[in-house]
């Protein structure tokens, strides 16, 4: 029987209104180079309650009270915020993400020894990050992300700097890559996970460096990608892939670099490489790596200016 | 996968590092570099299935997957007949309806769960499995087409995947050979309705055809295989057991799948026509990061008995320098070069080498 005391919402599910916001034509697609990766719109470290008291001592200006009365600030021993410049076109956003880093702290009593420091990374996104809104729960894209960046980061921690201490590293996505056309083009987020993943370790890698805990280098995050251009026959391969300024993807490489050690500590790949042999496997993993190279160069500049402004 | 303590003093670790690092490498269980362990396999014994295997391993892991289907009512997300009607127009010329359609096959269709003894279903080392099993199956977008039934209906299909004993080693290989085989096994009913009415099956359980077709030029690609291959020293060692992967400086999961190509028709040999095509490939983190480090006899005070300031000093310069003793086992620090990576991947594509070599004792399982 029909439950007529209360005013009910439709019967089925109800769709999100979608609106076809003009055509995806050839020009708001791809403008840059193939090489070319995009700027790092913005990425510091954001000034925790620590390194704001150390500003304000130095500058002698004690202020202290104030920016501790905000308590907005996390009382977290370092953290960063990047930002990736939107695609070209009117309609794009780029992606936002947030890394604080917690710890070395002691582990809890009933935690087993360990005579390393223990490392647990959280990636979660925010529920208005995409077009589909993720839940509190993280899902499973989100804990292989988070498998992905532990395996990222643990090579090139010092862990043995830190026995019996744990260390929590916890990225946000903010705002995804996706826009409207994303659900539009279907197969799309699968391929921007890699990107996601690329800006995690890169974010994560500054974050690191604020809170000083000893890397044997700074891991950078890059990403490649093999794709077909309009008529489907050629091929060709972009650092810093967007899936949405292509015709579509035929394989995709994200990396973790350590650009000093010239050592990988992730590698994960996917995808379907033609049979035809002018491009391998090699060729998409070295691209990557030249995208890790770029990015490594940006967040270098961006911490070296950070701690100058903490000293000046 | 960090959580899988092992039981192994530094020592034992920095012996066993040694040995593998020998060439040729000398393995615990006396196995050459790029031998398999033995293992035994039966398909279809699940009744209740569309298809099932069991796969047991020499050392006692044995795993079940079991394959159930279901038809589902597609659901465009963008509005039902407005949104194909959008993609006409959009496609212009139009040419092809069902290509069109059969674009839109998404790789949700396709349900994964691993279940590990004494692990949680939701833990990140199960998840992190689960999606490389996953993105094997989905990578060459094949997988999902063979889900699509027309534009309104499609098959969700459930793959479950149980290991019965506890974990002995990292299952990564067990679960994905029997992965492999239980959708080699796999059925789906005839379909007897044409177009896009609501289909109707034969019910007749003899004449359903395979997911992945055996003969003719249909049999294209066939399910995945993922191999674990970890790099010690100089040598490269597949399917690790548990000690070897405590030591293993990089470990990599392989995704490959095997293309058939037609020249293989003609000379009614199959074997020799065998294509394998690299689908995907995740390191995976080794556990050898988080064993114990070893201290040098000259550094410890318990084995000399009495204090000597030098000798104390000398260690702490040791320890700055990280320089790695013979004998002294150090967790592998930092990360691997490409070259080993792909040294691995070349050693794994392989003609005639051991992806071939599991794919065609694969071949020997009866499907039934």
């Amino acid at each position: 029987m029909a439950d007529r005391r209360r005013v009910n919402g439709p019967g089925s599910s109800t769709l999100p209104p979608v609106y076809d916001d003009g055509e995806l034509n050839a020009a708001s697609r791809r403008q840059r180079a193939p090489d070319a990766i995009r700027p790092l719109c913005e990425t510091k470290p954001i000034p925790t309650i620590c390194s704001y008291m150390s500003y304000h001592e130095n500058l002698e200006t004690k202020t202290l009270r104030l920016d501790l009365k905000t308590g907005v600030t996390p009382s977290a021993s370092g953290s960063a915020y990047l930002e990736i410049e939107p695609r070209e076109g009117e309609h794009g956003s780029g992606m936002k993400l947030t890394c604080t880093v917690h710890g070395p702290r002691s582990l809890p009593r009933s935690a087993p020894f360990s005579p390393y420091m223990v490392l647990s990374t959280h990636v979660k996104f925010a529920p208005f990050a995409t077009k589909q809104r993720r839940g509190y729960l993280r899902d499973s894209s989100e804990k292989d992300l988070s498998t992905h960046l532990e395996t990222a980061l643990r090579g090139a921690l010092i862990a043995d700097r830190w026995p019996k201490s744990g260390v929590d590293i916890v990225v946000t996505i903010i705002e995804g890559e996706s826009t409207r056309q994303d659900a539009v083009e279907r197969r799309v987020e699968e391929w921007d996970v890699m990107n996601v993943l690329g800006g995690c370790i890169t974010v994560a890698s500054a974050a690191i460096a604020d809170a000083g805990i000893d890397c044997v280098d700074t891991v950078s995050g890059g990403v490649a990608a093999l794709v077909a251009s309009k008529d489907g026959n050629d091929a060709s391969i972009v650092l810093d892939p967007v899936a949405l300024e292509h015709e579509s993807v035929m394989a995709a490489c994200c990396v973790a670099y350590l650009p000093n050690r010239d050592e990988v500590t992730n590698l994960w790949f996917k995808g379907q490489l033609p049979l035809s042999a002018s491009y391998n496997h090699q060729s998409l993993v070295s691209r990557a790596v030249q995208a890790s190279r770029g990015t490594h160069g940006l967040i270098s500049a961006s911490l070296s200016e950070a701690i100058g402004s903490t000293q000046n | 996968m960090a959580n899988q303590q092992t039981l192994l003093s530094p020592a034992e670790l920095a012996y066993l590092h040694t040995s593998l690092s020998l060439s040729p490498p000398i393995r615990p269980d006396g196995r050459t570099s790029k031998q398999f362990r033995p293992l035994t396999a039966e398909t279809g014994i699940l009744p209740g299935t569309n298809g099932s295997a069991r796969v047991c391993l020499a050392d006692g892991t044995e795993a079940i997957v079991g394959v159930k289907a279901e038809i589902e009512k597609t659901v465009d997300l963008l509005g039902g007949e407005h949104y194909q009607e959008y993609v006409k127009s959009a496609s212009g010329a139009g040419g092809g309806d069902a290509e069109e359609d059969r674009r839109q096959a998404r790789g949700e269709w396709l349900e994964m769960t691993v279940e590990i003894p004494g692990l949680r279903d939701d833990d990140a080392g199960t998840v992190f499995l689960a999606e490389l099993l996953r993105e094997a199956l989905l990578a060459d977008g094949e997988f999902a087409k063979k889900l699509w039934i027309n534009r309104r209906f499609h098959w969700r299909l459930y793959l479950d995947i149980i290991l019965i004993s506890p974990p002995l080693s990292y299952p990564l290989p067990l679960l994905s050979l029997t992965t492999h085989l239980a959708l080699l096994s796999t059925r789906l009913p005839r379909l007897k309705s044409e177009g896009d009415e609501d289909p109707m099956f034969d019910d007749d359980w003899e004449a359903s055809p395979f997911l992945y077709p055996r003969q003719g030029a249909a049999a294209g690609s066939r399910p995945p295989i993922t191999l674990l291959v970890v790099a010690v020293g100089d040598s490269i060692l597949f399917d690790p057991s548990k000690e070897e992967l405590a030591v293993a400086d990089s470990a990599l999961a392989v995704s490959l799948c095997e293309v058939r190509t037609q020249k293989a028709d003609e000379s009614m040999e199959v074997d020799s026509g065998r294509e394998l095509r690299l689908v995907s490939m995740r390191t995976v983190d080794p556990p050898s990061r988080l064993t114990p480090p070893g201290v040098p006899s000259t550094g410890n005070l318990a084995a000399s008995g009495t204090f000597d300031p030098s000798s104390q000093k000398k260690q702490q310069q040791q320890r700055v320098e990280e320089f790695p003793q013979e004998g002294v086992w150090k967790a592998p620090l930092g990360g691997t070069r490409f070259a080993v990576l792909d040294s691995i991947i070349q050693a794994v594509l392989e003609k005639g080498g051991v992806a071939d070599e599991v794919l065609d004792g694969l071949e020997g399982v009866d499907l039934s």
